[in-house]
């Protein structure tokens, strides 16, 4: 070998722990993951439900998310494996059961976030092509990203960051036209400070929470690509954390930026499109605005679509997971003998958030008077509060237990006050519409019901190892 | 010669290794490196097919399992075994580890035998044949033969 005579090396050392994603990699996988999700598409609900200071809920949500975020980073420097919650969940309580309800809820919160994306990515389209209908759109998209996957372009990390980076400029362009606005003197600050809500104010901020709390998921996915991250301990809560603070203060800035440009009403109102929308066709900044529209329609959707490829990415491999513990059929393991995709967990997934897409269209149809994004999005956000506020309390119960002096520590307080706020939002999310466990329920039951397949007629031609040996663990 | 045998986990892929066992000359190799990548933003990230092991939630772990599968086959041969597990796109880390460890012969798997492998582009064994730095041995599956185990 060439270099084997500068100095004596372990055998291993080159390959061994040769990971490929850099801190500044998982920042921006963080960042596209967390802006995509929900700022495109919520905004306008979050506008009606607190006023001209709905900017305050963007802040007080992704603060919540940001300290769930850090209890995550430090699961994650713990346990850097790519199973996430429900491996966190199995070590703190070795409960077989909750373990399997947490990942069927989180395979849920996926489904119906990806449905949710479709819908408003259907929203966006119609401002390019009018013809289709939004639910033809949404179908389409959603078989689309499938294909994609199966391909394997999503793998590619430059167009991760590419994406995110398109994703940014949209938003950049609401906080440019916000400051021209203000630097034109067309401002009215009052706006920042206006809860037009009657009742308490407070209540008003946490409903408009509950509804943009959509827009900082997300970051979850991020244990996706912990196993492969260099020097996870210490990018890892920078990225994480760092990513979402970002996040926040962009949020923060185009919800300003938005109410100061157009009145709240307007914004609020969605027989006018989508919100954000509204402020570029505003005219504020002297460039045609017709194409300043078509311009901002194709930004909204490749972050919509950024966004949804990492949920579609996860969905697959929460099922191929579990295939392998044998907890649901073993097709769900089956890897495709080329492409190496799990093409069944894809096709599967496709058809769920397919048939979430024309449920809905059917609710509505039949006059349920439905918001499918909202809707959708209120069944993520519930699923996935309830995640965070156990992961939160799983990541205080293993203090103590495999501890690493590498490992990132989150602050106890803060840890407690963000499990209080998610516990406040999920309340509030299922009392403002408690119709959304109905769905809830729907989505976990094509869980159980795999469950209960692989139970009676799975395991025929093999030993199931992982029922006997996966029970509590006495090293816990 | 430095010989890099490449995994995906696919059973494939272990006939490759047993392929290159059956007619090389364990005397003109002086180190096979057994290599298998992982690939982060996948669906699944490594998927090993070798093993009956449950999976913990680690593609590292299944990365491991198949390299130490295939290592199994060229125990007591006689050259030098390595095991690399290396981490982004399949093909381009293949290549990589060609060129950095001078390789001589890429032993690759070829799982497709079905119409995705002519319509789509770019399958990992394609890609390392058009670009490796030195031979490469691609070891397809036999024509329409029952799955063995």
């Amino acid at each position: 070998m060439a270099d084997s005579a500068t100095m004596p090396r372990p055998d291993e050392d080159d390959s061994e722990l040769k990971r490929s994603i850099t801190g500044a990699q998982l920042f921006f996988y963080t960042l596209g993951d967390v802006l995509g999700s929900g700022i495109y598409v919520l905004i306008g609900l979050v506008a009606a439900a607190v006023g001209g200071a709905f900017w305050i809920a963007f802040a007080a949500g992704v603060t919540v998310a940001a300290i769930t975020g850090a209890a995550y980073a430090e699961l994650v420097t713990k346990y850097p494996r790519a199973a996430g919650s429900s491996l966190y969940v199995q070590k703190a309580f070795g409960n077989k059961a909750l373990t399997f309800l947490v990942t069927v809820s989180f395979l849920s919160a996926s489904f119906a976030a990806t449905g949710s994306l479709a819908t408003g990515f259907a929203s966006y389209f119609t401002e390019l092509w009018s013809a289709p209908p939004a639910l033809l759109v949404s179908l389409v998209f959603v078989a689309l990203l499938v294909v994609v996957n199966y391909i394997g372009i999503t793998e590619s990390v430059v167009m991760n960051m590419v994406m995110t980076f398109v994703e940014v400029s949209g938003l950049l362009i609401i906080m440019l036209i916000g400051i021209w606005h203000v630097a034109e003197g067309g401002a009215d600050f009052g706006t920042l400070t206006d809860i037009s809500v009657s009742g308490n104010p407070a209540l008003a901020v946490l409903a408009g929470v509950a509804l943009s709390f959509f827009a900082m998921t997300g970051f979850e996915n991020t244990a996706n690509v912990a196993e492969e991250t260099i020097d996870p301990h210490k990018a890892f809560p920078r990225s994480l954390v760092g990513g979402m603070v970002v996040a926040g203060l962009v949020y923060v800035l185009v919800s300003m930026a938005a109410a100061l440009s157009v009145p709240t009403d307007q914004l609020a109102d969605e027989g006018n499109g989508p919100a954000l929308l509204q402020v570029v066709e505003s005219g504020i900044l002297p460039i045609s605005t017709d194409f300043m529209t078509k311009l901002f329609t194709i930004i909204a959707l490749i972050a919509i679509t950024n966004t949804t490829l990492v949920t579609l990415v996860t969905q697959p491999r929460i099922l191929y997971g579990m295939a392998r513990e044998d907890v649901v059929p073993g097709v769900f393991a089956k890897v495709h003998t080329t492409r190496r995709s799990p093409w069944v967990g894809l096709l599967f997934s496709g058809l769920v958030v397919g048939g979430l897409l024309v449920t809905g269209y059917a609710v509505s149809a039949a006059g349920g008077g439905l918001d499918l994004v909202n809707r959708l999005a209120t069944v993520t956000v519930v699923f996935l509060l309830a995640i965070y506020a156990l992961v939160i309390v799983t990541c205080l119960k293993l203090r103590g237990h495999d501890e690493d002096e590498r490992a990132f520590r989150a602050n106890t307080p803060l840890l407690l006050l963000g499990l209080v706020g998610n516990l406040a939002i999920l309340y509030y999310a299922v009392y403002d519409d408690p119709s959304s466990l109905i769905w809830c329920a729907g989505l976990v039951a094509v869980g159980v019901v795999l469950y209960l397949v692989e139970q009676l007629f799975g395991g025929g031609s093999k030993p199931r190892p992982g029922t006997v040996s996966r029970t509590p663990k006495g090293d816990l | 010669m430095h010989v890099i045998v490449a995994t995906d986990g696919s059973r494939q892929s272990l006939a490759a290794a047993k392929h290159l066992k059956s007619f090389a000359d364990p005397a003109k190799i002086t180190e096979v490196s057994i290599v298998a990548v992982i690939r982060p933003l996948a669906s699944v990230a490594f998927a090993d097919d070798l093993s009956e092991d449950g999976f913990e939630g680690s593609f590292r772990d299944a990365a491991q399992s198949a390299v130490d599968r295939i290592a199994a086959v060229f125990d007591g041969w006689g050259p030098k075994v390595n095991k690399r597990i290396r981490s982004g796109s399949a093909a381009n880390e293949i290549i990589k580890a060609a060129r950095q460890y001078e390789a001589g012969l890429v032993v690759v798997a070829s799982g497709g035998r079905g119409l995705s492998d002519a319509v789509l582009v770019g399958s990992t064994a394609q890609r390392v044949q058009h670009y490796a730095p030195c031979p490469v041995l691609v070891v397809r599956p036999a024509p329409r033969k029952p799955r063995k185990r």
